[in-house]
């Protein structure tokens, strides 16, 4: 599977972004490397949404937000038929949009 | 900075138009001048608030072709897209222009038509204001980040779905007392929490957020007329001024603040709003919040600076801030029942302040109004702009 | 049926037995009652004179809704269409929104119509679910036959549901494929969108005994979502 989702590692000062800047948050600086995003970590907060944009044929979506082991906070769909908040899960990539012929690939969680 | 006053505030009814975009924001903005009743003093310059007229309408420019519309050539125009802060935004580029000296009137009209479309297709359009890399791409709507916000700021601060709901309830009465709100029927606690009827009456929209938790989707526009001090001696009547109005951003993505339950741009722009006023939160007699989602109304009070961090929910309970309590907030119904024509917004919060400070609101009317205040939250949060006006005698 | 002449036998479908939808109540977010129960043929000129004006709001596609409602309705009244029924929501015997459908086969149900009144109350979707409900557990079917003609009503059933494709089946309106609701799936989304209470009080019974209809002007425009603007 391609297409790892990444963030930025500040060359300067060593802070990890996520999503990209063009500009470090912290330090200002411009140069940066990229990292690949994930591990595990534990739930922030979770919704199940069903106010969806009309590509998704479904009743609704669980999505959440996870800190992962590192800091770094990542947005994602929340594949667990229990969530609750705090709980341990890992990042996997998987299908999370369909765009015209288009697969997305983006950040799913699922339970450890 | 020169003083600014608003002269004149008109709005259409909310809710579902079969008018043209133009039309709406035509009736709205001769409502307004017509409130102000300029005689021969001339506009100087249009600022026009819209968020989605280039995608769901197919119209740009909006700015120019108001003028046109209302024949104010060769006024200045502006347009202003600055997602559900556009209202706001627009009356503070307003204000800008007279304060600065260039120019003595400005008339500034926010307008949505977004009814055009269909519900799905509205959620979609005002969702791409999120992070299209981090948020968008996994089905992230307005919804979906207010609930994740809910459920955090609820487990945080002990807030439960009986308070939201006394949001709801509190504003749908406000609203059946406003002839240009969207939606004129209450609800009842029964009907929307407690019977086992509810959860088909108010089936969730983005857990623990419920239908009667969010605003409706409407059509309409609201207007106000900016002038300059000499402008406003010259017309005579009530003087509303323009206090204070303070802005500020935060991070696109939600997850990236050190806090999610921390809505800092919102105090930011507060405190600045404030301290340009001269002003402090116990000044302030009557409040529009901006409630899309019920929870916002509770944690925007907060960070607001007119209840502590995490005590909204039970001023709330206490009843200080429905129409006859201490400090009445959304007296208009609010976003939640008044409706959102997303762009016009901003600018109706100041719409129903106006009148509020004029003694212009019958059944809803707070007694004696004399500072106001109003919050437009514009993204989820990343863009906030607060306001402060003050009736002189 | 007393005395109908042996041309007009030939004319109307055979008929099925079919039980009578037991009248409930439910309560409204606004807390309000409503009662939904079943209409009889003589009742229904009144909903005629509802429908009506509804037949040139092309927003929605309520002017199709309301031909083919009309329609229907006329063809129960005149006995020219097989095992229909008509349920209505009444709010204080205010008619609120009407449903409408008839049995194929002792196994099979088909939906027609679903037009509601007064918004923002979720009455069309009580209305629809008090239709499953009569279909899968007073007539004892099987499954129902739905389609949808507007957007709304396409997310909300075929999603909320969720419906299964039958798309081999042409549905009576307008041929257009068909979706099902099979028992099963009515019986696990039954706890979130079937809701209300039995037996209804007399004073209920007899406040809604009579179907009162809002006034024309008000049904265009609770139905178009439209109010008279102000300035």
């Amino acid at each position: 599977m391609s297409g790892k989702v990444y963030g930025m590692k500040c060359n300067s000062c060593g802070t990890v972004s996520y999503p990209k800047h063009a500009v470090c948050p912290d330090c200002r600086n411009e140069r940066f490397e990229e990292v690949a995003i994930g591990g595990e970590g534990k739930v922030l907060t979770y919704t199940d949404v069903y106010a969806l944009a009309i590509e998704y044929e479904t009743r609704y979506l669980r999505l959440a937000i996870v800190e992962l082991d590192d800091g770094i906070r990542v947005t994602g769909q929340l594949l667990d038929d229990e969530p609750k908040l705090g709980m341990r899960v890992k990042t996997i990539l998987g299908t999370v949009r369909q765009s015209g012929e288009t697969a997305i690939q983006g950040l799913q969680f699922v339970s450890v | 900075m020169k003083p600014v006053y608003i002269a004149g505030a008109g709005m259409t009814q909310f809710g579902r138009s079969e008018w043209t975009l133009m039309q709406l924001a035509s009736v709205a903005s001769l409502a307004a001048l017509h409130h102000a009743n300029l005689g021969d003093i001339r506009v100087d310059g249009v600022v026009v608030a819209n968020m989605g007229a280039a995608r769901v309408n197919r119209q740009t420019a909006l700015g120019s072709a108001l003028v046109d519309q209302l024949a104010l050539y060769p006024a200045t125009a502006e347009s202003v897209e600055n997602g559900p802060a556009s209202g706001a935004s627009a009356v503070k580029i307003g204000v800008q222009a007279i304060a600065s000296g260039m120019a003595d009137v400005v008339l500034v009209t926010g307008v949505e038509r977004m009814r055009v479309v269909n519900g799905l297709e509205g959620t979609d359009f005002v969702a791409s204001l999120s992070h299209p890399e981090a948020e968008y791409i996994y089905g992230v709507t307005l919804p979906a980040l207010a609930g994740m916000f809910a459920r955090l700021f609820m487990d945080k601060f002990g807030v439960e779905r009986k308070h939201l709901a006394m949001v709801a309830i509190k504003n749908h009465e406000n609203a059946a007392k406003n002839p240009y709100a969207h939606i004129q029927q209450t609800v009842t606690m029964e009907g929307i929490l407690t019977l086992p009827e509810a959860a088909v009456n108010n089936p969730p929209i983005a857990e623990p957020l419920h239908m009667f938790d969010c605003c409706p989707v409407s059509d309409g526009a609201a207007s106000l007329v900016l002038v300059s001090e000499d402008v406003a001696a010259k017309l005579g009547g009530p003087k509303v001024r323009v206090a204070g109005i303070g802005q500020a951003t935060d991070t696109h993505a939600v997850h990236e603040r050190e806090d999610p339950t921390d809505l800092k741009s919102v105090r930011i722009a507060a405190k600045t709003a404030f301290d340009r006023a001269g002003l402090k939160p116990q000044d302030v007699d009557v409040v529009e919040l901006h409630d899309a989602f019920t929870i916002l109304e509770i944690a925007e009070s907060e960070a607001s600076g007119f209840f502590p961090r995490g005590e909204g929910h039970k001023a709330l309970e206490r009843g200080e801030t429905r129409l006859d309590g201490a400090l009445p907030i959304n007296p208009s119904g609010g976003l939640k029942a008044k409706g959102h024509p997303v762009g016009a917004t901003g600018v109706a919060q100041l719409v129903e302040l106006v009148w509020q400070l004029r003694g212009e609101c019958d059944a809803r009317q707070v007694k004696d109004a004399k500072v106001a205040y109003a919050c437009n939250f514009g993204g989820f949060g990343n863009n906030v702009v607060a306001s402060v006006l003050q009736r002189e005698a | 049926m007393g005395n109908i002449s042996e041309l007009e036998v030939l004319l109307r479908p055979p008929a099925m037995d079919m039980p009578v939808y037991p009248p409930k109540a439910i309560t409204l977010a606004s807390g309000e009652t409503m009662v939904v129960r079943q209409v009889a043929r003589e009742e229904v000129p009144t909903l005629l004179e509802a429908i009506y004006p509804l037949l040139w709001v092309e927003r929605d596609f309520y002017d199709i809704v309301a031909a083919r409602l009309f329609g229907e309705l006329l063809a129960y009244k005149r006995y020219r269409v097989k095992d229909e029924y008509v349920l209505v929501g009444l709010i204080d015997g205010v008619l609120a929104g009407m449903v409408n459908g008839r049995l194929v086969d002792e196994k099979t149900g088909m939906s027609y119509h679903t037009l509601t009144i007064r918004r923002g109350l979720r009455v069309g979707s009580h209305l629809f679910a008090a239709k499953m409900e009569y279909h899968i557990e007073h007539c004892q079917q099987e499954e129902v036959l739905i389609v949808a003609e507007s957007p709304i009503g396409f997310r909300r059933w075929m999603i909320e549901y969720p419906l299964e494709k039958k798309f081999e089946v042409q549905h009576e309106m307008g041929g257009v494929p068909s979706w099902l609701l099979p028992k099963d799936v009515y019986y696990a989304a039954k706890p979130r969108l079937v809701a209300g209470h039995r037996p209804i009080s007399d004073e209920l019974m007899k406040s809604s005994a009579t179907i009162i209809l809002p006034e024309e002007e008000t049904v265009v425009r609770q139905v178009a979502g439209e109010k008279e603007e102000q300035q």
